[in-house]
């Protein structure tokens, strides 16, 4: 193939007039664009290269969020790619495990919301500026929810021996489960089921996914979420039992069985039954592809006493994966 | 004519030759950088028992070639084909077991991979020298050097960047022997398709690739000759259809025995492949249908821009020369008995149609697997750079400027839209395929937009500093994504100290877990904090402020 070698090929090519002379005028140097993009594309790349924060940044910035933070507020970071930075650097005094797992923002009267590039969290939408801060390339904002609750009871925060009972209910027979700890850690692994924890009730008799502990499930945006893990056995209802809860109006929750799992959409509905004082009070029933879905269940009568609250899992054709969260507020 | 033609391709073999050397010194000298990714971890195992069995069959052909023993060496990843794999494989025996010439093992095996890289440069640019020119060669092939994605893929034991190679070759030889019908051409071109066959299976795009190609082109003379009884097939596809297999099935000791159970087994394992998971714009896919836009995005994402503007560029102007003969009748038609332009457009649309047609191609493997057509999509910006300078100069004409003698207007140009795909591949490595382009906003906006962020496990090789200092003995190492035998070679290799410990397949049992980000796999970051009790890694690595592996490091009891 001789192409080059017999004419070159500009010679050759015919300039047929397509457009006018006008806009030929007007597109004359449109060649001289073609390096421009090349070099604008370079400087792009150098600023884009630098433009978020440096694990040296985020160092740096530690002491100005300990100095924000409040007790009792949540630390986000927005863009949340890059919330592992902050992990990283702040640690778990700023952020520990049961924030940055949370079910969500709402319970939290603050927030210190750590931003860069102009990103803001969506989570924290609608909630008012208190102070805001510059530092290097973040922006720091101390923001106050504007429906603060008063959580007067978190069940996740006491799931133990001591202010927890766990039993197994097939009609009439009733088999306590054990509170263990520290017991065999199982599950996990891409695609199986989450972590049984080390300190969890163990169900003697039972597959070791029958176990109430607390683990951490991922939603459908693939966050994390600090949950109850509740599978229900083949028959009957697990009953997690909360002793002399102090009551606000309602029970709050959510629950979901992990996106990975949900996703599928192939595994049977269960029910979370709610009782107080031996009285159901509601039910979540959750479907698969409801993901991390929220329920709220009003406590009537039993607002602001103190009571047992059963939380009855249960689950057609042998189980699923069940995992919830709830406080009262 | 045809001495100087000669002599300048000559020059131009000279060209390509440094730049195969260049690029190949440059891969040899970044490997290091880069750690295992989860295939190359299978091929290692793979290449290795092809090498024995190459060694027994120098000993002893006649046992080698026995059903029992080919399989024993050969049922090793036979989902894909052999030819490839036995090269890494012979690389590392004779470059790392019989000659110690590289001071890593896993280099040896890549050396294989790289060379295929390195050749494309060469092929590249003499296939852009001969149908365009001398500069459009040389920025066609430096334009494919340094796309970011390329060159990542270019230092690893895969198949993605020798089929890249191997298809543009038969395309290339299919190419030459339109020009030159006669046997040489033909019959390179059979034994290319069976080594592309032999090299994986978008190889099996090439018979429909030339057959819509010669329709195309020869669509006319087809008619006349079914006219007369005739048809007139180029010998070159005959040579395909008849060498192609042959070689194919010559190179692939493990079809020699149940060929037909084999192949069927071969070609099943990859229409039905297993949907794996990958994000895009923030979504999760993992089952059809799958997002059409996913092709377009991600190669505007990954390959430099400038690169795509001279494509369009090149692509707009000779579709313009072309049309432009179309409709006025006194325009002189080149000689061009290969029709170039329609070759490299076929090129390039047959390996996006999977993607574009359908649905239910997966989209896993980010970019590799649409790498065959990038070939000809740097052709064509070479055809662009060279029409973009004609132009410059034609500009300058008339200027003050017009005394730069040309050769330093086209360096100055090959600057302009060379310099930035340069420093984005300079600065992707050696995180590869966490790197992306401006026009997205680089790796923070490919963040945002909710864009994969690697996938394989192999950024467990920039951490190995941290787990040689850290991962002392009696502490395991829960690996996540690596792949056993990727992690084993690291360790082979010396970048992990011989007390740096795996752990098993799962968190719990472990002191040290590694987590490589991908959506799907957050769950078992989320399984690290519940064992270890927290949500703060003790290191994060990461690329331009985002973080891609995250080491996590359980408190002592």
């Amino acid at each position: 193939m001789t192409l080059s070698a017999e004419r070159a090929p500009a010679a050759y090519e015919t300039k047929a007039p397509l457009v006018g002379v006008g806009a030929r005028a007007a597109i004359r140097f449109w060649p001289l664009l073609v390096p421009l993009v090349g070099l604008v594309e370079l400087g792009a790349q150098i600023y884009d290269s630098h433009k978020a924060p440096t694990a040296q940044q985020w160092s740096d910035v530690r002491s100005l969020v300990e100095s924000l933070r409040a007790p009792g507020s949540v630390v986000v970071i927005a863009p949340y790619w890059a919330e592992p930075m902050a992990r990283w650097k702040f640690g778990a005094a700023s952020m520990p495990l049961r924030d940055v797992a949370r079910a969500d923002a709402t319970r939290y009267p603050k927030a210190l919301e750590v931003s860069f590039l102009g990103k803001r969290s969506p989570e924290l939408a609608g909630w008012s500026l208190e102070q805001e801060k510059r530092s290097g390339p973040f922006t720091l904002r101390v923001l106050a929810n504007p429906a603060a609750p008063s959580v007067t009871y978190d069940f996740v925060d006491h799931l133990d021996a001591t202010s927890a009972d766990v039993l197994i209910e097939s009609g009439a027979d009733a088999k306590a489960c054990t509170f263990t700890s520290p017991a065999a850690i199982e599950g996990g692994g891409l695609g199986g089921p989450p972590i049984y924890p080390a300190s969890r009730f163990v169900c003697e008799g039972q597959p070791s996914h029958v176990s109430v502990g607390v683990t951490i499930i991922d939603d459908e945006q693939a966050r994390p979420r600090r949950c109850i893990w509740s599978h229900p056995p083949a028959a009957g209802e697990l009953v997690t039992r909360m002793r002399g809860v102090p009551l606000g109006a309602e029970i709050r929750g959510h629950a979901g069985m992990g996106w990975l799992i949900e996703r599928d959409r192939t595994g049977p509905p269960f029910t979370i039954r709610v009782l107080v004082s031996g009285r159901e009070i509601g039910r979540a029933v959750h479907v698969d592809g409801d993901f991390w879905k929220p329920f709220s269940i009003p406590l009537g009568a039993f607002a602001r006493q103190t009571a047992d609250v059963e939380f009855r899992v249960s689950a057609e054709r042998g189980g699923t994966h069940v995992c919830f969260e709830a406080d009262s507020r | 004519m045809k001495a100087r033609a000669e002599k300048s391709y000559a020059a131009d073999h000279l060209i390509g030759f440094l730049l195969a050397i260049g690029y190949l010194v440059i891969l040899v000298k970044t490997a290091h950088g880069i750690g295992y990714a989860r295939d190359e971890g299978f091929y290692f195992r793979a290449a290795s028992a092809y090498a024995d069995w190459f060694e027994r069959l120098m000993t002893d052909w006649k046992a080698a070639t026995q059903q029992a023993v080919v399989d024993g060496y050969w049922s090793n990843n036979h989902e894909h084909p052999g030819l490839v794999k036995m090269l890494f494989g012979l690389s590392w025996h004779y470059l790392h077991r019989k000659v110690p010439l590289f001071a890593e093992e896993g280099t040896s095996f890549r050396f294989g991979g790289m060379c295929f890289a390195a050749a494309s440069l060469w092929l590249i640019h003499i296939w852009g020298a001969r149908a365009r020119s001398r500069s459009a060669g040389l920025v066609a092939a430096l334009a494919f050097a340094l796309m970011p994605r390329i060159f990542y893929h270019a230092h690893l034991d895969c198949f993605d960047v020798p089929i890249a190679f191997m298809w543009t070759f038969c395309a290339y030889a299919y190419w030459r022997s339109l020009a030159r019908p006669g046997l040489k051409w033909a019959i390179v071109t059979g034994v290319a398709f069976g080594l592309a066959l032999d090299t994986k299976h978008n190889s099996w795009f090439l018979p429909p690739a030339f057959v819509v190609h010669t329709l195309l082109s020869r669509g006319a003379s087809f008619g006349r000759g079914l006219g007369r009884g005739q048809i007139r097939v180029p010998l070159s596809l005959v040579a395909m259809a008849t060498l192609g297999p042959l070689v194919f099935f010559a190179a692939w000791p493990w079809i020699w025995f149940d060929t037909i159970d084999r192949l069927n087994g071969y070609a099943s394992f990859h229409l039905h492949h297993d949907y794996y998971n990958i994000v895009y714009l923030g979504q999760t896919y993992w089952k059809p249908p799958m997002p059409r836009s996913y092709v377009w995005v991600m190669t505007a994402a990954t390959v430099p821009t400038i690169t795509l503007v001279l494509f369009v560029t090149g692509m707009a102007s000779r579709l313009r020369a072309h049309a432009g003969r179309l409709f006025s009748k006194s325009a002189k038609r080149p000689f061009d008995p290969g029709s170039t332009d329609l070759l490299w457009a076929i090129g390039i649309g047959i390996q996006y149609a999977p993607w574009i047609l359908s649905t239910s191609t997966p989209i896993f493997g980010g970019t590799k697997h649409w790498f065959t057509a990038y070939p000809f999509l740097c052709l064509f910006a070479g055809a662009g750079f060279e029409v973009v300078f004609e132009r410059v100069r034609e500009l300058l004409r008339t200027s003050r400027l017009s005394v730069l003698p040309g050769w330093a207007l086209e360096t100055l140009l090959g600057f302009a839209v060379l310099s930035a795909p340069l420093a984005e591949t300079i600065h992707s490595h050696p995180w590869g395929l966490s790197n992306y382009t401006p026009l997205v906003g680089g790796a923070p906006g490919a963040a945002s937009l909710g864009l994969n962020r690697q996938f394989w496990g192999f950024t467990t090789g920039a951490v190995t500093d941290w787990l040689n200092e850290h991962a002392t003995l009696g502490r395991s190492v829960f690996i996540h994504d690596t792949a056993y035998d990727s992690w084993e070679m690291l360790r082979r290799d010396g970048r992990l100290a011989p007390h740096v410990q795996a752990a098993g397949p799962y968190v719990q049992g472990s002191s040290i877990a590694l987590y490589q980000h991908e959506e799907h796999m957050e769950t078992i970051e989320y399984q690290i904090w519940t064992v270890y009790g927290t949500a703060s890694p003790a290191y994060v690595g990461a690329y331009d402020g985002v973080p891609i592996i995250y080491v996590y490091e359980q408190a002592p009891k």
